[in-house]
């Protein structure tokens, strides 16, 4: 029986293929670019996350308290190599990075701008985030007398490789220095904080111009993907102040919210699309088939035979929907992974938020999913208006009208 | 048996345009007769198959087959009376339109929960008695008339119900169909054994029978 009911609503699906291929043809493309849209946003921020945890932050960074709150070099973290040590032993930690920054002032002999100076080792940067993969322009060398330059903080003090800078700020001991260095390199790292205000240089020559112990930093940073390393950190060092990547950035962590949300925006456009079209196409074929349904009735089918056959018909409309869609969805997430989507006529506007001109999309299964779920539950919902229309029907009537 | 007392059926009950639709009908119907109910249009004759047919309800008196009184029945009780006890023939779009003519004479058998086999094998019976044994993987609507009406008599046989309604199978077909249809449906009345109430106006059908039942205004006479 369930193979009869299974195998008429199959048929009946196609009774009208100009109808049904229209339906589907709207699921799939309002899916298709639900799934662009939403791999594009997705692969958005990650990317931007990424480029945060690369550049800065790490997943974890532990701090010195009130660090973050007066970023002054006497709240800094006191014999970090130790806390390092203990780290590196730890097998959830992928690596970690430690620096010693400064906030001060930059100048030119014209222009002059607030600044952080990093006291930051290449190489363990390179292990830790690929720091080499952030360079614009020039060549990434930090000698005695280097810097490397965010690259806004280079266009607000309109500077360029080559050129020299004076950085000056206060040391431990309270006394205001300064240093002058040559730019060696301009980075982009898509880290708006950064790009705007970093100036790089090597962590031996900050301990020196800033008199601060060598075993000492102001950061450590974590990479680790151990979900559960936080707490660890933080209940192992109660005295420090240690916070996950979103606690950091509280923006990410909105966008990350704002994906949640506009995931719900598309599950409901793709349900609505989904309702609308499998709505109209089985009201239309219920009534049309008004007197098949009368004499199943009146021979002595039960209604929740003809129900289960309507429900099955709506369903296999919105599977072909979503198979298409997927499809559709598929190749063109596959496309934006693979080759991006140009916004460099937005690009002022967007480098400026951190994103990059091309933005590549990424695909997650959990698209796949939701939109699943949404075609099924908008398919069951669509046919309860038409299937009153059954329920309503006495038979007597509808033979009646035969004559 | 079937066997009707005093029924009454009201249309627009205690409306001014009140239809009294079946007067005291009393009647009996033995099993295995070929009863044809006649009468100009509007006598009654569908309203009177149909409350045999359970597919309807009336306003008083009593309907019984054989033992069960089928009045008193509830709707849905009265749905699987007559899936399992009654065979329909409509004057038109009786079958399935998806479903192949072996599919659809098998339709009843199957919503009774025949197996496959003794399906196929009934279907095969019945569809060679009616001649359309070498339509069954066709689909109706590449059927003539006279055919489709057929595969809706095979329908209603396949599944042996103790009494077959038919509301002017004929209507939308041409003499010879008619005649075809008819006859086929005696021979099966008479192998069968089935009981077959037949509501028509065809003047041919009345000499091919032996009861007819004469409506007027909803009264016998
Ligand atoms: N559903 C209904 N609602 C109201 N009145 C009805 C209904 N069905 C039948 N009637 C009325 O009941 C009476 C009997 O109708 P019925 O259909 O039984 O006649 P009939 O003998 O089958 O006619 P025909 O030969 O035209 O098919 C008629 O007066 C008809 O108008
Ligand atoms: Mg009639």
């Amino acid at each position: 029986m369930f193979k009869l009911i299974l195998k008429m609503a199959w048929k009946n699906s196609f009774v009208r293929p100009v109808r049904t291929l229209l339906v589907v043809l709207m699921i799939a493309i309002s899916m298709g670019m639900m799934l662009g849209i939403e791999g594009l946003y997705d692969g958005m921020s990650q990317n931007m996350a990424e480029k945060n945890k690369r550049s800065d932050s790490g997943d974890i960074s532990i701090f010195a308290k009130d660090y973050r709150i007066n970023k002054e070099l006497k709240f800094r973290i006191q014999n970090a190599a130790k806390i390092e040590e203990e780290l590196q032993k730890n097998p959830q930690i992928r690596s970690l990075v430690l620096r010693l920054s400064a906030d001060g002032l930059v100048s030119t002999a014209r222009k002059s701008s607030f600044a952080q100076a990093r006291g930051i080792d290449l190489d363990d940067e390179e292990a830790f985030g690929k720091f080499s993969e952030f360079l614009e322009e020039g060549e990434l060398l930090l000698g005695d007398k280097n810097a490397i330059i965010g690259i806004e903080l280079a266009k607000t003090l309109k500077v360029n490789v080559g050129s020299k800078v004076v950085f000056s700020t206060q040391d431990s001991s309270g006394e205001i220095n300064s240093i002058a260095l040559k730019i060696s390199a301009i980075v982009q790292t898509s880290n708006i904080i950064l790009d705007n205000n970093a100036l790089f240089i090597d962590k031996k020559k900050m301990f020196a111009f800033l008199g601060v112990d060598a075993k000492d930093a102001t950061q450590i940073a974590i990479a680790s993907d151990d979900a559960k390393l936080l707490n660890i950190l933080k209940t192992k060092y109660p005295t420090l102040d240690v916070k996950s990547f979103f606690e950091l950035q509280p923006m990410m962590q909105m966008m990350e919210d704002m994906m949640v949300i506009f995931n719900s925006i598309t599950f409901f456009i793709i349900m609505s699309v989904v309702f609308v079209g499998i709505f109209g196409v089985m009201y239309v074929s219920v009534l049309d088939r008004i007197r098949e349904f009368g004499i199943m009735l009146a021979v002595g089918m039960e209604y929740k035979y003809i129900r289960l056959q309507i429900y099955f018909e709506a369903i296999f409309v919105g599977l072909i929907g979503f198979f298409s869609g997927s499809l559709l969805g598929l190749l063109l997430l596959i496309y934006l992974r693979d080759y991006g989507l140009d916004f460099s006529a937005f690009a002022d506007a967007l480098q400026s938020w951190g994103y990059e001109t091309i933005i590549y999309g990424t695909i997650k299964l959990s698209y796949f999913t939701t939109t699943f779920l949404a075609i099924m539950s908008a398919s069951v919902l669509s046919v309860i208006i038409p299937l009153r229309k059954i329920k309503n029907l006495n038979p007597i009537e509808v033979i009646k009208a035969e004559k | 048996m079937i066997r009707l007392q005093n029924v009454n059926k009201y249309f627009y009950k205690d409306e001014p345009r009140e239809v009294h639709a079946l007067v005291d009908i009393n009647l009996i119907i033995e099993d295995g007769e070929f009863t044809l109910f006649s009468g100009p249009s509007g006598c009654g004759k569908t309203t009177l198959l149909n409350a045999i047919g359970a597919l309807d309800t009336i306003d008083s008196g009593k309907i019984f087959l054989d033992e069960l009184e089928i009045s008193l029945l509830n709707e849905k009780e009265r749905t699987r009376i007559r899936l399992n006890k009654m065979g329909f023939v409509f004057q038109a779009y009786n079958l399935v339109p998806v479903l192949s003519v072996e599919e659809n004479i098998g339709f009843i058998m199957k919503l009774q929960g025949f197996s496959d086999a003794q399906i196929k094998e009934r279907v095969q019976e019945v569809a060679s008695l009616l001649k359309i044994d070498n339509k069954l993987q066709s689909l109706p609507n590449t059927l003539s008339g006279g055919q489709q009406q057929r595969v809706a008599v095979a329908r209603a046989v396949a599944s042996k119900p103790k009494i077959i309604l038919a509301d002017e199978p004929t209507a939308n077909l041409d003499s010879k169909n008619s005649q075809t249809l008819i006859e086929m449906m005696l021979e099966l009345n008479e192998k069968e054994g089935i009981s077959v109430v037949f509501a028509s106006h065809d003047e041919l059908i009345k000499e091919s029978v032996r009861r007819i039942v004469r409506l007027e205004d909803g009264m016998l006479v």
